[in-house]
């Protein structure tokens, strides 16, 4: 099917779906007998867990897919976050029906849903996505997918066995730049690519030692932590647990799912990951803010391409991915940009032997088309694991101070087994990862 | 809380005796006496800042006042192997001009510290020893501006006065030459305790690389451009220092050579100087993008200082200690017998009845990636206190290795 006519196709089928409306409960098109695989003419049922700002952004993606989708459920721990996420469900289909949890758990347990999206701090992705998966829902993942490697096997496990589908938010790969760079490079049209550049946003310089404080009446903060250990509250939750190691790996783990997905994509290194990674973390002296503000690491792989993962201060093209080969170079980046050493490298053709990647204009579009296919999505899990793998190696070659040997296959640290902790993270009881 | 230490301070009171006696690698002289800037105190810091190293030892040679007699100050350079100057003042006797400059060409080293860049306007030779210098009339006869702009050194000859610095502020100083025996294994860039930030600077700048600048922010009366901080100036066989940070004035405290930047670069200036290499380690404060860091006192801050810190951290408390732990950790987390050496002090602090439930939770989330089999009978004790159970269980089990899937 032509990009036109699916979406003209999809624009009918909205409109012979808004009888859907009128029914008491928006029944799953995965109910209806169509052997897991959804008809086009059927809404996909949501519900989102985590309805932040991430969270919201991306419901507000996908509701902007000609009410392909209906979310009839929103969970958070903090109530205004969830009433907000409510209301723009319920304003997009004009009614007062999507309900509100404020415990995953029982929002699993009540809704009957095709789908969900997920969006949460680092620490809670581990438990909530194997849950979600192992309830066979289709899940769209922010990323990291995982905050330790352990946590990101299971879910790659899980996801396997449930055979879902599953779509992190690397929506890079869903811009035209990212995809066109990445594709020249898979293409050799940069001859043999020995080393990579992955420049990331600097770190955040603190906030200092805050102190401890009410919590806000709308937050549930035990549940707000989960599995991290139980602390004070000092007014930092949403959105700057980014910079607190219990919660996340800083700019580094947050940026990994973009531009060293990116780099990876374009080098065919999506289904391994490094062998030796060594490297240098720069961390704040003073305050509740631990993670590095400045990182510089690099990493072999077995076929001999170097990556280097760094702040963006610390290289001459800054942010953003370049691969480097025989005979040039390629640099891609936010806004549009795809930059090479010699500009005719950009207009080459790839030919119609030669590797096409998926292609994707909507990266939202992208997972519900995947959902109705079957068809493995742009930013699978599998490749997500593996990007994120690449920070969370360099974070522990950082903390430990020591070049780190890593399997790939195998996927464990070698002769190291003091590093080889920093693999996991144990949780506060009651908190456990699932076994699947 | 005394007798964990009580070992290591007759340790360390051993080596201390040994220092003392043992015969130090270099002598140091510092020249002061005169300047616009407080010498009396900036002369007895420098002379701190220099003898910590136990590599140098160091007199002050003092000259004359303002218009005194100078024809009696004929300091002994030869004798030494670096020569501070801490001087922006009257012009010397043409016999020391002389003797400085043999010493200089035949291989004697020199620090020149911050307003001494403002010194001799009229002494050529001692302009290539600086490479650049501010104030005191020079101009473009003087030679070019130095700087940087956009990450590209800029020689730039317009016409203009030398020397010149917005408001006193914290800054960051960026390494330009990271590979060079002063600045290897620093971070890149760093926050510069609250000082002057020279600029405009001109002169010959021959044989001269800058190794660090920072940027004289228009917000605060700057230039825009990266203008240098650090340099290296060779001049005949002689190695040169140059720092132009470290004001010291005539307020109490002074934050620009309290800053832990300015020491160690000066420490690490000096060796190079006296023998063209730094075999100094770098301490484990070293202050990074993240904020300055201040050395009151001009001490160190030690391994007992940081556990004690620790064992009486609260919640309200700087984490400082436990960072610089950490990165002691990361010092020797590849070799077994000094990590268990760190271990066993952190394992006394657990022990420890008068520490604190927070300080012990620090070591605990440390113990549980680099303790070994010692620390673990201490850590299955405190399962029983109600307050630390959450936190010794991660520890144990974090211990074990990741969980299997």
């Amino acid at each position: 099917m032509t990009n036109s006519n699916r979406r003209s196709f999809l624009k009918n089928s909205a409109v012979a779906s808004v009888g859907a409306l009128v029914l008491p409960q928006i029944i799953p098109s995965t109910a209806m007998g169509m052997g897991g695989k959804l008809a086009p003419s059927n809404r996909l049922v949501m519900g989102a867990i985590g309805t932040g700002s991430q969270g919201k952004s991306n419901m507000r993606d996908f509701l902007e897919l000609n009410k392909e989708v209906q979310f009839v459920a929103v969970c958070d721990v903090d109530t205004n976050n969830l009433q907000k996420a409510k209301a723009l469900a319920d304003g997009a289909y004009v009614n007062n029906d999507c309900r509100t949890y404020g415990d995953y758990r029982e929002f699993l347990e009540k809704e009957k849903l095709d789908a969900v999206c997920i969006a949460l701090p680092d620490h809670w992705h581990g438990i909530i996505y194997t849950a979600a998966v192992e309830k066979k829902l289709h899940v769209y993942g922010e990323k990291p997918i995982c905050r330790t490697i352990r946590d990101g096997q299971t879910i790659v496990k899980a996801v396997q066995k449930n055979k879902i589908t599953w779509q992190t938010g690397s929506w890079q790969r869903s811009r035209p730049n990212f995809h066109r760079g990445a594709e020249l490079a898979i293409n050799g049209r940069l001859g043999k690519i020995h080393h990579i550049e992955v420049g990331l946003p600097n770190g955040n310089r603190g906030i200092g030692t805050p102190p401890v404080q009410d919590v806000p009446k709308e937050l549930n903060w035990d549940m707000w932590l989960g599995p991290a250990p139980k602390v004070a509250y000092r007014g930092v939750s949403h959105w700057n647990w980014r910079w607190i190691l219990e919660y996340s790996g800083g700019q580094l783990t947050d940026w990994a799912g973009h531009h060293i997905d990116i780099a990876n994509w374009g080098a065919g290194l999506e289904h391994t990951g490094p062998v030796e990674i060594v490297g240098e973390g720069v961390y704040p002296r003073e305050g509740i803010y631990n993670v590095p503000v400045e990182y510089d690491f690099n990493c072999k792989y077995a076929n001999g391409i170097e990556m280097r993962v760094c702040n963006e201060a610390r290289l001459e093209k800054g942010s953003g991915t370049t691969w480097y080969g025989d005979k040039g170079w390629i640099h891609v980046n936010r806004g549009e940009t795809l930059f090479a050493s010699d500009p005719k490298i950009l207009e080459e053709v790839i030919g119609e032997n030669e590797i096409h990647l998926i292609k994707s204009d909507n990266h939202w579009q992208n997972f519900v088309n995947c959902v109705r296919s079957g068809e493995k999505t742009i930013a699978p899990v599998e490749v997500a694991y593996r990007a994120i793998s690449v920070a969370l190696l360099g974070e522990i070659a950082m903390q430990t101070g020591q070049k780190i040997q890593w399997d790939p296959d195998k996927e464990e640290i070698i002769g190291n087994p003091m590093a080889a902790r920093l693999l996991d993270r144990p949780y506060r009881a009651p908190w456990q990862l699932p076994t699947i | 809380m005394k007798k964990r230490y009580s070992l290591l301070l007759l340790l360390a009171g051993f080596f201390l005796l040994q220092s003392c006696q043992e015969n130090r690698a270099y002598r140091a002289l510092i020249v002061t006496g005169q300047s616009n800037h407080n010498w009396q105190a900036s002369a007895t810091i420098l002379k701190t800042i220099l003898d910590q190293t136990k590599l140098f030892s160091t007199d002050i040679a003092q000259t004359p006042k303002e218009k005194g007699d100078m024809s009696n100050f004929h300091p002994n350079f030869s004798k030494y192997s670096i020569v501070v100057m801490d001087y922006n003042g009257d012009s010397w006797p043409e016999a020391t001009k002389t003797a400085f400059l043999e010493y200089v060409k035949n291989g004697g080293g020199v620090v020149i510290y911050h307003e001494a860049d403002n010194s001799f306007p009229d002494w050529k030779e001692y302009n290539e020893i600086i490479g650049l210098g501010g104030w005191n009339h020079r101009s473009e006869k003087d030679g070019p501006y130095v700087y940087y702009s956009k990450n590209q050194l800029v020689i730039d000859t317009v016409k203009g006065s030398a020397g010149s610095h917005g408001p006193q502020h914290e800054y960051l100083v960026r390494a330009r030459k990271a590979d060079h025996p002063i600045l290897k294994g620093l971070p890149v860039a760093w926050m510069h305790g609250k000082d002057e930030l020279y600029s405009t600077l001109r002169g010959p700048a021959k044989n001269m690389e800058i190794l660090a600048t920072a940027y004289a922010d228009t917000a605060k009366r700057g230039t825009g451009r990266d203008e240098p901080m650090l340099m290296t100036i060779t001049y005949g066989k002689g190695r040169i220092f140059h720092t132009a940070m470290g004001h010291v004035g005539k307020d109490a405290t002074h934050p620009a050579t309290e800053c832990v930047g300015f020491i160690v670069t000066l420490q690490r200036g000096a060796e190079w100087a006296a023998c063209g290499n730094v075999t100094q380690t770098i301490p484990i404060d070293f202050p990074n993008v993240a904020g300055s860091v201040s050395r009151p006192e001009y001490k160190e801050v030690t391994l007992t200082e940081d556990l004690d810190k620790i064992a009486a951290y609260t919640i309200d408390k700087s984490t400082k200690y436990l960072t610089d732990l950490q990165a002691r950790i990361r010092q020797v987390s590849g070799n077994p017998a000094a990590l268990l050496d760190l271990e066993k002090q952190m394992v006394s602090i657990l022990k420890e009845t008068g520490a604190t439930v927070e300080g012990k939770k620090l070591i605990l989330k440390e113990l549980a990636w680099m303790g070994s089999d010692y620390c673990i009978p201490a850590v299955q004790e405190l399962l029983k206190n109600d307050e630390l159970k959450d936190a010794a269980t991660f520890t144990l089990e974090r211990m074990k290795g990741p969980r299997k899937i």
